[in-house]
This record gives C-alpha cells, sequence and structure tokens, in this order.
C-alpha cells in the first residue's frame, strides 16, 4: 500500500482523445504539480475504475471527476447518471469538460447533476486558463469532502 | 283556364325554369330521389361520369357515387328522410365518383333538398377534386420533406459543434505548444508557419461556430411572444461591453416599443447589427443610433444608424448572403456570416430588413417587426 501525502489530490480525467488527454496534462501539471491524474478512455472503463474492479484494483479514490460528454462504449451521460444514482460515488465532484456548447448537452448534463459544464476554447490560452481555473476553484478554494485514507 | 291547369300551367312553367337552371350551371348538377334514384343530371353531370342522360335517370345514384351518397339520404328507422338530409345541408362532403369506364375519381358534393308534390328531393352539387386533392398530397409530401430536411439539419449542426471542432483544437492547440515549448529553438521562419497554421484553425474555429449560429436560429428559436425592444438592446449592448470600450463608440437611441419577438434573438440581431455599425469604422469616433417608426397598423420599423465607411451600392443585396465578404482580409476580421444571420431572425420574426446609405456618412440598417402593444 503506497502511501499518500496529505496534498496529494487525485484526479480521474475520463477521455477519449489522446491529444485531449495530453493537452489535459500538460495544463494540469502546469497549475498544480500536487495532482495525481489517472485517465480511462471510455465510460465502462470509468465505472470499473470507481468500482475497483480488475485492472484497477488498486485504484485511488479520486477527488475530481473530469469528464468528457462523447465516450465510445458508454457515453459521458452515462456515466454521469451512473456515478450520481450510486450513494457511493456520487458525492465525488463531476466538471464535465466537453467540445459541445449546445443547449441541449449543457441542459441535459445538469439534469443529471453535474456539479459544473465547461466547453473546451479552441484558444490553447485558454484551455490552459480554463484549467487553471478548475484547478483554483475546485482543488484550492472549493472544500472537498474526505474520502477517507484507507482502501479496503 | 280552370285553377288546376294554371297551376299545372305555373308548375310545368317553374319546373322548366329549373331544369334551365340546372342545364346551365358550371358544376355536374343531379336530382336524387328518396330512394336513391336519379331524377334528374345536366349536361356537366353527363360529361364528368361519361353517360348519356337516359343511362342514369332511373338509375341507384351508387351506380356513379358507390359509397357514401345513399346511406346519407335514406330514411332508417331513426330519423326521416328530410331528418336525413337536414344533416348534410351546407357542408361539403368529400367522396368518390365511378366513371362509365370504371375509372374512379375524388369528387366534392353539395346537397340540398327540393321539395315537391312526391316528397323530398336532393340536388346534388358534384365537383371534380383531383386537382385539389393532388395539390394537398404534395403540399404534404413537401412539409414531410422539409420535416426531414430539417431533421437532418439539426443534426448536421450537431455534429459541426463537436465533431468537427474537435481535430481543429489539436491542430491549434499543439501548433501553439510547439510555438510555447520550441520557439527558441525555432527560427523566425518557422514561427511564421506556425503563425499561419494557427490563425488558420481559429478561422475555421470562427467560421464553424459563426455556421452554427446561423443553424441555430430555426433550431433553438423560442416561440415568438411580447417583447421589450428596449431590454432587448440593453442586452445586446452588455454583451457588447468590450467591442464599445474598445473602439470608444457611443451608442444612442430614442424610446423602443413592445414587439412580437423571440426575445434572446432580437438580442442577437441588435448585437450584430451594432456590432457592424461599430466595427467598420473610419477615423472618427463611432456613433451607432437605434430607433424605431410606426410603419402601419402594429408594424414598427427599427433603423439602425452608423457613421461607417458604408458600402458601395452594388453590395447592398449581396451584404446579407452567406460569406459575403466585401473587404480583404485584414482589414476587417469576419467570417461574413453575421447579417446573414440577422437577415434569417428578421425573416422568422416575419419582418424584412434592408440597409442604405445615409446622405452623410455610413449606412442604416432597417429592419420590421410586428407590434405587440405601444411604446414602452
Amino acid at each position: 500500500m503506497t502511501s499518500r501525502l496529505a496534498t496529494d489530490v487525485n484526479v480521474l480525467l475520463v477521455e477519449d482523445s489522446p491529444g485531449d488527454v495530453r493537452l489535459t496534462q500538460e495544463a494540469l501539471r502546469g497549475a498544480n504539480i500536487s495532482i495525481r491524474l489517472q485517465v480511462v478512455s471510455d465510460g465502462i472503463e470509468a465505472m470499473s475504475f470507481l468500482r475497483r474492479e480488475s485492472p484497477y484494483t488498486g485504484a485511488p479514490r479520486p477527488d475530481l471527476i473530469l469528464l468528457d460528454l462523447n465516450l465510445p462504449k458508454m457515453d459521458g451521460r452515462e456515466v454521469l447518471a451512473l456515478v450520481k444514482a450510486d450513494e457511493a460515488f456520487r458525492t465525488i465532484p463531476i466538471v464535465v469538460l466537453t467540445t459541445s456548447d449546445a443547449e441541449e448537452d449543457i441542459l441535459a448534463s445538469y439534469q443529471l447533476q453535474a456539479n459544473a459544464y465547461l466547453s473546451k476554447p479552441v484558444q490553447l490560452s485558454a484551455f490552459e486558463s480554463l484549467v487553471r481555473s478548475i484547478n483554483d476553484f475546485w482543488l484550492t478554494t472549493a472544500k472537498l469532502p474526505r474520502q477517507g485514507q484507507s482502501r479496503g | 283556364m280552370t285553377d288546376e291547369a294554371i297551376r299545372a300551367a305555373q308548375g310545368s312553367e317553374s319546373a322548366a325554369k329549373y331544369r334551365g337552371l340546372l342545364e346551365a350551371a358550371p358544376d355536374a348538377m343531379i336530382v336524387v330521389g328518396e330512394t336513391g334514384d336519379i331524377v334528374l343530371l345536366n349536361l356537366q353531370a353527363e360529361k364528368q361520369f361519361g353517360y348519356r342522360r337516359d343511362e342514369l335517370v332511373g338509375q341507384p345514384i351508387a351506380n356513379i357515387i358507390p359509397e357514401g351518397f345513399a346511406e346519407r339520404l335514406i330514411a332508417d328507422g331513426t330519423r326521416s328522410a328530410a331528418e336525413a338530409l337536414a344533416q348534410q345541408i351546407g357542408t361539403g362532403i368529400e367522396l368518390s365518383g365511378r366513371r362509365k369506364d370504371g375509372s374512379e375519381f375524388p369528387i366534392e358534393i353539395m346537397l340540398s333538398p327540393l321539395t315537391n308534390a312526391d316528397g323530398v328531393l336532393v340536388t346534388a352539387a358534384i365537383r371534380d377534386i383531383t386537382v385539389r386533392k393532388a395539390a394537398e398530397a404534395h403540399l404534404t409530401q413537401t412539409v414531410d420533406e422539409l420535416r426531414r430536411s430539417n431533421e437532418e439539419l439539426t443534426q448536421f449542426a450537431y455534429f459541426a459543434s463537436h465533431d468537427l471542432q474537435e481535430p481543429l483544437r489539436m491542430v491549434s492547440s499543439f501548433m501553439q505548444l510547439l510555438s510555447n515549448r520550441y520557439g527558441d529553438q525555432l527560427d523566425a521562419e518557422a514561427q511564421e508557419f506556425i503563425t499561419f497554421a494557427v490563425d488558420g484553425a481559429n478561422r475555421m474555429q470562427q467560421l464553424i461556430h459563426d455556421l452554427l449560429s446561423f443553424s441555430r436560429v430555426g433550431t433553438e428559436g423560442h416561440e415568438l411572444i411580447a417583447t421589450s425592444a428596449e431590454r432587448a438592446l440593453d442586452r445586446a449592448l452588455m454583451d457588447l461591453r468590450g467591442a464599445i470600450e474598445e473602439s470608444r463608440a457611443v451608442v444612442t437611441r430614442d424610446a423602443l416599443p413592445m414587439v412580437l419577438a423571440d426575445p434572446i434573438q432580437l438580442s442577437q440581431l441588435f448585437q450584430n447589427l451594432i456590432s457592424n455599425g461599430i466595427k467598420y469604422h473610419g477615423t472618427s469616433i463611432p456613433r451607432v443610433h437605434v430607433s424605431a417608426t410606426s410603419a402601419g397598423p402594429e408594424i414598427w420599423s427599427f433603423s439602425i444608424r452608423d457613421n461607417g465607411i458604408g458600402i458601395a451600392p452594388q453590395y447592398f443585396e449581396r451584404i446579407f448572403g452567406m460569406f459575403q465578404r466585401l473587404h480583404g482580409r485584414g482589414d476587417f476580421a469576419g467570417t461574413g456570416i453575421g447579417l446573414a444571420i440577422c437577415k434569417k431572425i428578421v425573416e422568422r420574426h416575419g419582418g424584412t430588413i434592408s440597409v442604405a446609405p445615409n446622405q452623410g456618412d455610413g449606412m442604416t440598417f432597417r429592419f420590421t417587426l410586428t407590434g405587440s402593444g405601444g411604446l414602452r
């Protein structure tokens, strides 16, 4: 069992575009070096990760989930619905981070109890700034519930 | 002459008059008795059904109008012939007629009663509505096609909002990352190449965004309600705060009325037109004035007047087309779709939009909207 620094923050990124994963990684690293970023590329993997099913048996519980909506196999909306319906996971804030700015997507996400909806800007500097503000708000300013240190 | 003979003579005179009228009628006319047999018909009826009249007189009406006619007239256990008839008067009934050659065609019949010594007769005016039915079918088909096309457009707009933008972000973002990370290892030319690439990606993104806005006028439009044009203008100016401050523009207005509109789209309309007025300014401070005058009962004509550089008359029509850009890319940024969006919004509201040069500097855009109860 690896020890966890008190300041470590676990963020789960659910994103299928490798380019976007890389950009998000770079931006998060630039914003906050205490972030341990885990990445899964579809909704099914995301649920396995949360439930600590193989191959994720040792997975840390995320403090924050960044969720893209358009994912293969199980799309982001389904993940949102499942996570928020599950007592074990619904306290984890989920920030939807996606390309769309369509009304119906925004509405649907909040109806499914997303904590926030963000659309990815095209400009790199704007994207970096957005990721920084996610860090500033969710991981620095907002209080998050203690998730418990033990991993059964 | 005896009374009876006079009555008989008068009777046959009015009968003759009646027959004359029937014969001259433009529609097919058929007189049917209580039993459902044809008593009388006119020339048009002969032509329409392809029979000689001696072939039809005395025959059941059901021979030429197989269903729907005879049943409507016949006295049955629940009502008399007169009552049955009374229920049908004045309404056009759509049925099917059958010609002598067996072919069927759609007809509309109007019934009127005729009472004589022999009982109740029914005069039926029969109109061939083949052409009308074809037009209705065509209309239904067109509506269906439009619905399908609209659905496809909605899907396309959704597709554009995700799938087109994502690869674009990859190109743009990684080009910029390249420049940021390795900039000092690259010479000026390489930097320039990167700048061109990034610029291209940004322009593409703007185009997609504008195309989406254009398509959303239809797909995300809300219903028209009583809207305060003043408040819509306030919202537009709030969104334009940055551009107004940057260009030191002065925007003024007269009192504006209540109109029938989609409040969000009205704001968008004001925003696009005022932005246009501000953008194409010459050397002087941009001034834009918004006003409205009555253009008829419950019709308002709005004016957005600027003091900018104006456009040549030959472009007045083109300016509202999609992607019409009248200036070189270096002079003024823009995808050229803003005014096409304005036109689509105005047309969705049932109005018209136009532009005309001012006597002095600049142009005035005018559009009409339906009023919704006075100035406010």
